[in-house]
């Protein structure tokens, strides 16, 4: 019985925390000496493929031991307190592939007694898990007959059938069109709301962590990029994005725009088209100046001006340098 | 008529919520597989096609017991000693019923979870690898004592409400004891060089097939060596399925003629040597196994 240990790890502060954690294949680091904190709430861990998302998973179940450093989720160290643990962990893998012939209910049902659930409290909580997942019709159907998007509900409801205290998914919106992408995402957004679940999601679709997380959590070949809670990663920055119009009496004036900027000390990215350029500097309101008096001088004319905003892509850019 | 009106009355919509009771473990976990597995074996739960094997299997494993039973029942103590069969001799008689079991038990056990990628989110519960193992050994060793052990233990039941069984509680509880330790060493033999073969494979086809070439093979071969080579009677301890079959003499003070010359210390060497191989390919072939 666990229900001791779960008393003990209600109050971290951190859900996941690695130091220095390292994981190696051979001569491949799939880790590179992490230090991560995953605080509550939706955590985003993205990357492109490759980048050591599945690794970092693995080692939170305790299923992959460190190569070297150290982490502990829930309060717990995965690898000596594994199976404690993962009473009290949910688990969407990325595949669909699922026993056909089962029906859904079965399947959530067999997997929270699996995770610690009293047999008739499993198949209560099977049936919520389900309902909750928009599936409350169709629970008795066999998984085999069931759609990508109804086998995506179904991994999501087997991972938080047994009340986790905190659910790792992999890909959950993987195969999905854009309806049921909204659909799941708002699902995740909600069992993290509503029933103070953390959630710690793996993506290589930046867009809809941005859509959906608190937290982010980068990874690019097995090194972090970033982490912190998304406010501070994403949103506006000190920098504008100018679009020009060209004119067909001055068509020297938009690299005129440039030229008086970078002679300004300012940061400034134009784009393959030649009219849209990105300005940076110290202060968005001493750039957007700056921009003003260019384009006045230049005689260009302005077709939109924005604030700049910073999206999770130039986590990446930004470490690929 | 009564009255039904139950003022206050409401539905109760629960929903989804906190669990606040406690959680069984690792134990309830195995004890959760080895239900799911067992069922899964014996087609419960699942479509009437998924039935129809399991139950001709084990109708087949019992109808030898059954049949003398029936003419215990009818001819009582006129049944002849010489016709009457040793209790040892019934796990001879489910022979084909046991073969097709441990072919058929092992593959839905475990490739099945691989195939379907069940034994990854398995990992992600309290289970690992050796408890996963555990459980799924387990179930397909109950399952396998239905066609092996139940049909003796029926027929000393059938003889013993007939009078017709073993004089004294002692006597009857050692034929008992030895029953049990019968079926319990036949299907640890079958049931590890079953799962072993169905280790190998992803296909439940192939790996039924890879069973009965491994139990069935094996016997031929050695059998061939003895006839044509003239190969020392030694070589049986290398035939698993004739091996199971020397169990149940042997535990009953009794020798089969083909394991005349070799004592008993050598079978049960051999039986143990087979069982550890069995679970060394198990293992090796798990610790392969990625989790996730």
């Amino acid at each position: 019985m666990v229900s001791g240990l779960v008393a003990g790890m209600v109050d971290v502060v951190s859900v996941i925390s690695a130091r220095q954690l390292t994981v190696q294949f051979g001569e491949q680091r799939a880790l590179d000496a992490l230090d991560v904190d995953v605080p509550h709430g939706v955590t985003g861990l993205v990357g492109a493929n490759g980048a050591g998302k599945t690794t970092f998973m693995s080692v939170v179940l305790g299923l992959r031991p460190a190569t070297s450093g150290e982490v502990e989720v829930l309060g717990f160290d995965p690898r000596r307190e594994g199976a404690a643990l993962r009473c009290l962990l949910g688990y969407g893998p990325e595949h669909h592939v699922l026993p056909d012939e089962m029906p859904a209910s079965d399947f959530v049902k067999h997997l929270a007694e699996v995770r610690g659930m009293p047999g008739t409290e499993a198949r209560g909580r099977a049936s919520d898990a389900l309902w909750l997942v928009g599936l409350g019709e169709e629970r008795f159907r066999a998984l085999g007959t069931m759609s990508t998007g109804q086998r995506q509900r179904v991994k999501l409801a087997q991972a938080i059938a047994a009340d986790p205290r905190l659910v790792l998914l992999d890909e959950p919106t993987d195969g999905l069109d854009p309806v049921q992408r909204d659909e799941m995402l708002a699902l995740i957004r909600q069992i993290s709301a509503e029933y103070e679940i953390d959630v710690l999601l793996s993506s290589h679709l930046l867009e809809e962590v941005e859509r959906i997380c608190d937290n982010v959590v980068a990874l690019d070949a097995g090194r972090l990029v970033a982490q912190g809670p998304l406010e501070s990663l994403v949103g506006a920055d000190a920098g504008v994005v100018v679009e020009l119009i060209e004119v067909a009496e001055r068509p020297a004036a938009v690299s005129q725009v440039v030229e008086s900027l970078v002679r300004a000390d300012l940061e400034v990215h134009r784009d393959a088209v030649g009219t849209r350029i990105e300005v940076i500097g110290p202060d968005a309101d001493l750039v957007a100046d700056a921009v003003r008096d260019a384009v006045v001088d230049a005689g260009a004319r302005v077709g939109r001006i924005v604030r700049r905003r910073r999206r999770l892509e130039d986590l990446f850019e930004g470490s690929q340098t | 008529m009564s009255d039904l009106s139950v003022d206050g009355a409401r539905i109760l919509d629960r929903g989804y919520r906190r669990f606040e009771g406690q959680r069984s473990g690792v134990r309830g976990a195995v004890r959760s597989l080895v239900w799911h597995t067992t069922r899964s074996i014996l087609g419960l739960g699942r479509p009437a096609r998924h039935k129809i094997f399991p139950v001709i299997v084990v109708l087949v494993s019992f109808m030898p017991a059954l049949v003398f039973l029936g003419i215990a029942a009818l001819f009582g103590d006129l049944l002849d000693d010489q016709i009457r069969p040793e209790y040892w001799e019934f796990f001879g008689f489910s022979f084909v019923a046991t073969l097709l079991f441990a072919s058929m038990i092992a593959p839905e056990a475990i490739v099945r979870d691989r195939r379907d990628k069940m034994f990854s989110l398995y990992l992600s519960t309290p289970l690992t690898k050796p408890s996963y193992l555990v459980a799924k050994a387990i179930a397909v060793l109950g399952t396998m004592s239905l066609v092996v052990a139940a049909p003796p233990i029926l027929w000393l039941l059938g003889y013993t409400f007939q009078s017709l069984g073993p004089d004294g509680v002692g006597e009857w509880l050692g034929v008992m004891g030895r029953i049990v330790l019968t079926g319990v060493a036949i299907c640890a033999l079958y049931g590890a060089v079953s799962l072993a073969a169905a280790s190998l494979t992803d296909r439940r086809a192939f790996a039924s097939i890879a069973v009965v070439f491994v139990l069935l093979g094996a016997s031929i071969a050695v059998n061939v060596l003895i006839e044509s080579a003239d190969a020392s009677s030694t070589i049986r301890l290398f035939d698993p399925l004739a091996l199971g079959l020397e169990i149940a003499p042997r535990m009953f003070g009794d020798r089969s003629v083909d394991f005349d010359e070799i004592p008993t210390a050598q079978v049960a060497a051999a039986i143990v040597g087979w069982i550890s191989v069995g679970i060394a390919v198990i293992v090796t072939r798990y610790r392969k196994l990625a989790a996730v």
